[in-house]
């Protein structure tokens, strides 16, 4: 009883003053992800330590559910998230978003031995893997019925989760962002099929709606590192095209 | 199959500290749930309506809700709403204590019901009061008729704890998880996984099979 009371007292008190806590989805390389050592590492992470640096604030990156990592900066468990998060209208009206950072597009990923095209993931009747919780997710479900699309879309937990079972051939194809697929494309026997219509979208870092004076700091960093050679040395170091 | 191997020895470390987490979840849930349940115990069973009554109400409802449910139920609800500021590990445990109580007080009641209801009724002749005799004569005997649903309970939470990631609980699933999404080595990640899972509900099936053995007393098991 002594150790879990213990346990307690430590786990309670880990809020300091300056160190602010940036949540990631751990399962989203290149932008977020778990090196070697166990630590947060991804071009995200390295961005935001750059930028704390600057800035003078410490910052600690959390691994979190993607479904619950909004209620988490909500209920104030960690301070913002910088980890490819699209910026949507129905994000905007829980969080406020930081300047854009990165242009991302919506593809789809099949076996890299397949014939299979674009229009034939839409109207095929095939079975369609995505992320819970993404914004092609809702993209996809709220346009396959006004475009007459017959795809069944498959959730699963995270991306690579997707491209797993496209390797088993559970589902033809998957929908992501296409910095994930390239990263799987380079790890696996997949390819990109391309784009499927949906419009692109940028990453912004997301904040409590109150926190302005957070978002001001982010902004000014985000600003100060893009126009930094080190931005040019992050792009080549994660992302080899 | 080299390249499978090595991601798995390079992660090892990683799962292992994972372990830990788990194990200290673990052992802080069946620690909160043995209190609470003997304690719900000894009212459901000795306690007057009012408290026969409320120990009901909270097993029902521990047992009613799945633990993802009260997972966001209390971490991101009630806690919050009374202002207990609990880290996402402190916050797993104790729902996870919360619940195996409901059903650790089960298995503690039916525990108590099965000794002779004679013994009870001998001790409070001897001139005991209720609460010795429940202390001295009820409990220790039904305590140990109650290892082996113990050790059920202990495996079913260990693996329960996996549900611990919703919060940002890095345990061995969810670390599985991250380094599965790094490498693309799905499958043998979690096997690896499985296996620490299998070995730690063997040791502890073990050491409760032990203490079992050891507080039995002589001539009086079956």
């Amino acid at each position: 009883m002594a150790i879990v009371l213990a346990l307690f007292m430590i786990s309670s008190v880990n809020v300091c003053a300056k160190e602010l806590i940036n949540g990631i989805d751990a399962n989203f390389p290149p932008f977020a992800y778990v090196d070697k050592a166990g630590n947060p590492g991804g071009f995200d992470i390295d961005a935001v330590n750059w930028i704390a640096k600057k800035m003078g604030f410490t910052v600690k990156h959390q691994p979190l559910d993607w479904d619950g990592i909004i209620p988490n900066l909500v209920a104030k468990k960690i301070d913002f998230i910088a980890s490819g998060m699209s910026i949507t209208p129905d994000r905007q009206k829980v969080v406020n978003f930081s300047m854009p950072y990165w242009e991302i597009k919506q593809v789809f990923v099949a076996k890299k031995d397949s014939d299979l095209t674009v229009d034939q993931v839409l109207t095929g009747k095939k079975r369609l893997g995505v992320q819970r919780g993404t914004s092609e997710a809702e993209w996809l479900k709220d346009n396959a019925v006004k475009k007459g699309w017959n795809f069944e879309l498959i959730y699963y937990d995270s991306a690579p989760m997707a491209v797993e079972d496209v390797l088993n051939g559970r589902i033809s194809a998957a929908a992501m962002d296409d910095a994930p697929a390239e990263d799987a494309a380079a790890k696996k026997p997949v390819k990109l099929l391309g784009t499927f219509g949906m419009h692109v979208e940028n990453f912004g870092y997301a904040v409590r709606k109150q926190d302005t004076e957070l978002l001001d700091t982010l902004n000014k960093g985000l600003k100060m590192l893009m126009a930094d050679p080190y931005w040019n040395e992050l792009v080549k170091k994660y992302f080899k095209k | 199959m080299f390249d499978t191997l090595s991601a798995i020895l390079e992660a090892l470390p990683y799962l292992l500290e994972g372990a830990l987490v788990t194990i200290g979840i673990v052992i802080g849930a069946m620690g909160i749930g043995l209190i609470i349940g003997i304690h719900m115990a000894v009212g459901q069973v000795y306690g007057n309506r009012v408290v026969r009554w409320a120990v009901g109400i909270y097993v029902w409802f521990f047992r009613g809700v799945p633990v993802l449910v009260l997972l966001f139920l209390f971490y991101f609800g009630l806690f919050a709403l009374i202002g207990l500021n609990l880290s996402a590990f402190a916050a797993s445990t104790l729902v996870l204590g919360m619940t195996t109580a409901a059903y650790q007080s089960q298995i503690f009641r039916g525990a108590i019901l099965s000794l002779p209801r004679g013994q009870f009724q001998a001790a409070r002749a001897l001139g005991m009061s209720d609460f010795k005799a429940i202390i001295s004569i009820i409990l220790p005997q039904a305590l140990r008729f109650s290892i082996p649903g113990w050790s059920n309970e202990y495996s079913i939470i260990l693996k329960d704890s996996a549900l611990a990631f919703v919060l940002g609980t890095s345990e061995i699933m969810a670390r599985s998880h991250f380094v599965a999404s790094r490498t693309y080595h799905h499958l043998p990640l979690y096997i690896t996984a499985g296996c620490l899972y299998f070995i730690l509900t063997w040791l502890g099936v073990r050491a409760l099979l032990k203490l079992e053995e050891k507080v039995r007393i002589p001539g009086y098991a079956h």
